[in-house]
């Protein structure tokens, strides 16, 4: 199995996509924007956010140093921000180093088209100012965007 | 009809001069196209699609404020006589103007709004429409195809027209099928619509997804009827509206579901 789980955070650190693979052998098990990963998301948003600042900190000159993966014992964390806020990530095994180009697939030719694009869609998930900081719920549902994500993701469960 | 004979004869003359092969002068004209495509005015597509989408949000936006203007109205004609009218026209003009509800929103209102208040809004949205496809006209015959002479021509050729030259330069695509009965009525298929194609709901409301689209498909109605109104078939003799048809199953599967048909009906005497 090369990919375990796909993530997707909005500025207000509030988890807007979630998808989680159970099985390697079926591409379409697992959940989708699941209650019962409310906790991890939380987990998995406060690991990248201390990583993230701590990696802006030790660094040096000019440009801006970002962070790209995570590696643990047992996975490898894949982080790609953009300048909106928005971070997309992907928890795969040590099999691929990169998969940047993967994230960005994602964020410009799936995100954009059919969120950002998508005027029946919001294009800010958090609606008042109680559902910022963590606080919202609402997710991506987008009938178009999770196709096309499963689409473009299915082959890589197995690799 | 000159620009023709000046090609024609620096044509010869090439030849003459030297036996330039008919590659080259192939390649000439080809590059001579290019420089005039590049000359054309450009705009970014994105920025284009966006707008063009934006046009029925702000449809309803518009028909809000109003309703609330006159709502202020009437509130302040009661409260006139015990209320200063500088301090209260003073009151209203502040820096900071609230902003709109954001597009989907709006949408959703619109949907959900009555009868008459949608009515409203698509008529807004249809003479948006309509001045669009009465400009496009100009700009299509007079800077594309001089020679296009709509004088001598029947309603199929101007329906012709539509469905290549305006759906091409308004949605970079020409109508999928085009049917008539030769007796003033057209219907005009568009099975990949353009403009609503990232459009979408979850998965299970297909229902809620048509009632939404609906506005959309306000704004092309207007500019075939401003098109045939500004080449002289106006006014009460047009009718057009549009419904979803179902795809054929040898398209290409596209992400909005279903089909748009334009149904064109002009009576003309």
């Amino acid at each position: 199995m090369a990919i375990y789980s796909f993530w997707i955070f909005d500025r207000h650190c509030n988890c807007i996509f979630d998808r989680e693979w159970t099985l390697s052998s079926n591409s379409s098990s697992g959940t989708v924007n699941s209650k019962q990963n409310e906790e991890t998301a939380k987990l998995l948003y406060g690991m990248v956010f201390s990583l993230r600042s701590m990696t802006q900190k030790v660094s040096s000159g000019p440009l801006k140093n970002e962070i790209k993966s995570i590696a643990t014992g047992k996975y490898r964390i894949h982080v790609y921000c953009t300048a909106s806020g928005l971070q997309f990530v992907l928890i795969t095994d040590f099999k691929q180093q990169s998969y940047t180009e993967v994230l960005q697939y994602i964020y410009s030719h799936i995100y954009v088209k059919y969120v950002a694009h998508n005027l029946f869609s919001a294009y800010d998930f958090a609606d008042n100012k109680n559902e910022t900081r963590g606080q919202g719920f609402r997710k991506i549902a987008n009938r178009n965007f999770v196709q096309s994500l499963e689409s473009f993701l299915s082959p890589m469960i197995v690799q | 009809m000159e620009r023709h004979t000046v090609a024609g004869v620096s044509a010869t003359v090439n030849s003459e001069r030297s036996d330039v092969d008919a590659m080259t002068e192939q390649q000439r004209i080809q590059q001579q196209l290019h420089v005039f495509q590049s000359s054309l005015p450009k705009v970014n597509e994105l920025a284009y699609q966006l707008l063009f989408n934006e046009i029925i949000p702000l449809s309803m936006a518009v028909e809000k404020k109003l309703l609330n203007k006159t709502n202020l109205q009437d509130d302040q004609k009661v409260a006139k006589q015990d209320d200063d009218k500088a301090t209260k026209d003073f009151e209203k003009l502040h820096i900071n103007a609230s902003l709109d509800a954001p597009s989907h929103k709006m949408c959703q209102e619109i949907s959900e709004s009555d009868q008459t208040k949608q009515e409203r809004v698509f008529e807004r949205v249809r003479n948006i429409g309509f001045q669009i496809g009465n400009k496009i006209t100009e700009l299509l015959v007079f800077s594309n195809n001089p020679n296009l002479r709509f004088k001598d021509m029947d309603l199929l050729a101007i329906m012709k027209f539509i469905c290549r030259d305006v759906w091409k330069q308004l949605f970079g695509k020409q109508i999928d099928n085009l049917k008539t009965n030769h007796r003033g009525t057209f219907y005009l298929f568009d099975y990949d619509y353009r403009p609503i194609q990232s459009f979408s709901l979850e998965s299970g409301s297909a229902e809620k997804e048509l009632a939404l689209v609906k506005p959309f498909l306000e704004l092309p109605i207007g500019i075939i009827m401003g098109v045939l109104s500004s080449l002289g078939y106006s006014g009460e003799e047009v009718q057009c509206m549009a419904t979803f048809v179902n795809r054929p199953d040898d398209r290409p599967k596209s992400t909005f579901h279903k089909g748009i048909s334009f149904h064109v009906q002009v009576n003309s005497q």
